[in-house]
């Protein structure tokens, strides 16, 4: 496949179909040979009593990392100081986990650094998909790592941000991808997202509009509820104006399972690589 | 369903669900109904922002809103920089806003929304203006993002924590951290976290956080609002969801943590809903009794299931008028379903 892009960013709202898309987009990428792995975040912040790990496993026959924060964290530490009983003290002090909580951009540099080294030295030059947490945190996200920049002058972090910034201002490295739904609202709030984003780095950004029920519907001669005809009618509207400012419209799924609905889109979403 | 008048009203959700519409759809029905109102909101959409006549330089400052020229409220678009500021005044702590992580932290996207809202809604509350002040959270990834800050507050103000701050805040000049005589174990701590932060930034934390400390009381008073928060008679507390998004797990979830925070006199709110709509439609297309189906029954399902874990669901209906006024104007009318108690 012609790409270079190594890590793609799924963001938006939640319940827009983000994760759904994130998944049928990894088995599209790894249908064509690539690598692709798909990765997410749980525990965004550090709660007592913390047992959780990482998990790296298989959904939907495909390699799925979920990454827990104090699990991250403990493991990055860890390599810095190079013992692991240090740096399971040090993630379970009062302080670090002040720290961890008060300043919560901190949990996306432990996250973004973990995907990125997994990249760099994965076997078989791996590809990530990031099913990136709801839209305010994306930008979070996309902030903290130039935030930290300035707070940290020296130090290993310091380094490491660098890296992370430089790997998420790289048109060539890292591709984020909008997910909204057909409202008026939605489209809006996604432009918005857009446009703080465009301010933050270069690299491409588009809007993928998700489960339009006026894409695919069936011909039939059949009146539909008036209710549904207006709904249909405005995605419509929306669809025809805004035609050339997203990449990708995708039709309501009839399917009732995961698994179906990913198989449904996978063939339309060249357009996404 | 009535539902009575309160002190504080506080919406939480994710994002994406119309937490911040409804919120201030319920805010103009409390104005049209003679409540004198503030909206604390943040990061509403833009075309939210315009129909409130909310201007991005106006952030942190409470503006008067007429919505259609009838309805008046006093309106709040949160900015952590200027609440940091407010407090710092107050506190006669200038350092507060000056020191360099504390600003960074408090950008738009710093990070630190949750906590300031609160302490935000504690120094609105406290001038006594308003009968009741309507609180949209930030969105979370999590329907308890909300809640949890407030236990973030109570962590960092955490005893042991404070000992060893007092301790190392004695001399708040410029030494380098570690020339000061600290306990073997903090300074352990220190001298690793160094290697990984470099000593700068842990000299620059320590100072954020005792010019923190030097504001604690706005904060340790956005605790003991805490104690308001949880009393049936001085809040009312909406948890959105939406039909689109509507995750059962998440409810139960919900259900479970929210008993700490919360009373159990709370709301659960489900948005776009088109069941009533479409519940008398019986197509005949094999296609579209599978639309139908897809639709239908899983808002069913899903209004079902949080009716057996919550005592109060209020649903609201999908808006199809496209304009935002309309929008705005069609949902404040219909908060009126669910009258308010005399």
């Amino acid at each position: 496949m012609g790409t270079t892009t190594k890590l793609y960013i799924f963001t938006g709202k939640g319940g827009v179909g983000k994760t759904t898309l994130a998944y049928s987009f990894t088995r599209y990428l790894r249908n064509a040979g690539v690598n692709a792995k798909y990765v997410t975040f749980k525990n965004q912040s550090l709660s007592e009593n913390h047992n959780d790990k990482s998990e790296d496993t298989t959904n939907f026959g495909v390699p799925t990392l979920i990454l827990d924060l104090e699990d991250s964290a403990k493991g990055y530490i860890e390599k810095k100081v190079k013992s692991g009983m240090i740096a399971g003290w040090i993630v379970k002090t009062p302080f670090f986990r002040a720290l961890i909580n008060m300043v919560p951009g901190f949990n996306y540099l432990i996250f973004l650094g973990k995907i990125l080294k997994e990249i760099k030295h994965g076997e078989n030059n791996p590809v990530m998909i990031l099913d990136a947490p709801a839209s305010g945190h994306a930008l979070t996200m996309m902030e903290a790592t130039q935030n930290f920049q300035q707070i940290f002058e020296s130090g290993a972090i310091f380094d490491d941000t660098k890296k992370m910034l430089a790997a998420l201002l790289d048109p060539a490295f890292t591709k984020i991808h909008i997910v909204t739904l057909p409202t008026l609202m939605s489209w809006h709030e996604a432009q918005d997202l857009k446009t703080e984003l465009i301010k933050r780095t270069p690299v491409e950004k588009t809007i993928v509009l998700n489960n339009c029920l006026c894409l695919g519907l069936p011909k039939t001669s059949e009146a539909l509820p008036k209710a549904l005809e207006q709904k249909i009618a405005n995605e419509q509207q929306l669809v025809d104006q805004m035609a050339g400012e997203f990449v990708l419209a995708l039709p309501h799924s009839l399917s009732q399972t995961d698994d179906k609905i990913q198989q449904d889109i996978l063939g339309s979403l060249e357009k996404l690589v | 369903m009535q539902i009575g008048k309160k002190s504080f009203e506080i919406f939480c959700g994710t994002g994406g669900v119309g937490k911040t519409t409804l919120a201030t759809a319920r805010a103009l029905q409390l104005a049209e109904n003679g409540r004198k109102v503030l909206l604390i909101t943040i990061d509403p959409a833009k075309r939210l922002k315009e129909l409130l006549k909310l201007e991005d330089a106006e952030a942190g400052e409470v503006v008067s809103v007429h919505f259609n020229q009838t309805v008046q409220l006093d309106a709040l678009l949160m900015s952590p920089e200027k609440t940091i500021q407010r407090m710092a005044g107050r506190a006669g702590e200038p350092h507060l806003s000056q020191n360099k992580i504390v600003q960074i932290l408090s950008r738009p996207y710093g990070g630190m929304n949750e906590i300031f809202s609160l302490v935000e809604l504690q120094m609105q509350f406290e001038s006594g203006k308003y009968e009741t002040i309507v609180l949209d959270t930030p969105p979370g990834p999590h329907f308890l993002d909300f809640l949890e800050s407030l236990n973030k507050i109570k962590a960092f103000f955490d005893q042991s924590f404070v000992d060893i701050f007092n301790y190392l805040g004695k001399k708040k000049s410029k030494l380098g951290l570690m020339n000061r005589v600290i306990s073997s174990g903090v300074k352990k701590l220190l001298s690793y976290l160094q290697a990984v932060t470099g000593a700068q930034f842990l000299d620059e934390f320590v100072e954020a956080v005792q010019v923190i400390y030097g504001s604690k009381d706005a904060f340790l008073k956005g605790l003991a609002l805490q104690d308001k928060l949880k009393e049936k008679s001085q809040c009312n507390w909406f948890l959105v969801s939406s039909v689109e998004q509507g995750k059962i797990k998440e409810a139960l979830d919900l259900k479970l943590h929210a008993e700490h925070f919360i009373h159990q006199d709370h709301y659960l709110l489900i948005n776009k809903c088109l069941e009533k709509e479409l519940s008398s439609w019986e197509p005949k297309d094999s296609n579209l009794i599978h639309l139908k189906e897809s639709l239908v029954t899983k808002e069913h399902d899903l209004k079902e299931n949080f009716k057996k874990h919550f005592t109060y669901v209020l649903e609201f209906p999908e808006v199809l008028e496209l304009s935002p006024t309309e929008h705005l104007n069609f949902l404040y009318k219909y908060w009126n379903h669910y009258e308010l108690q005399s």
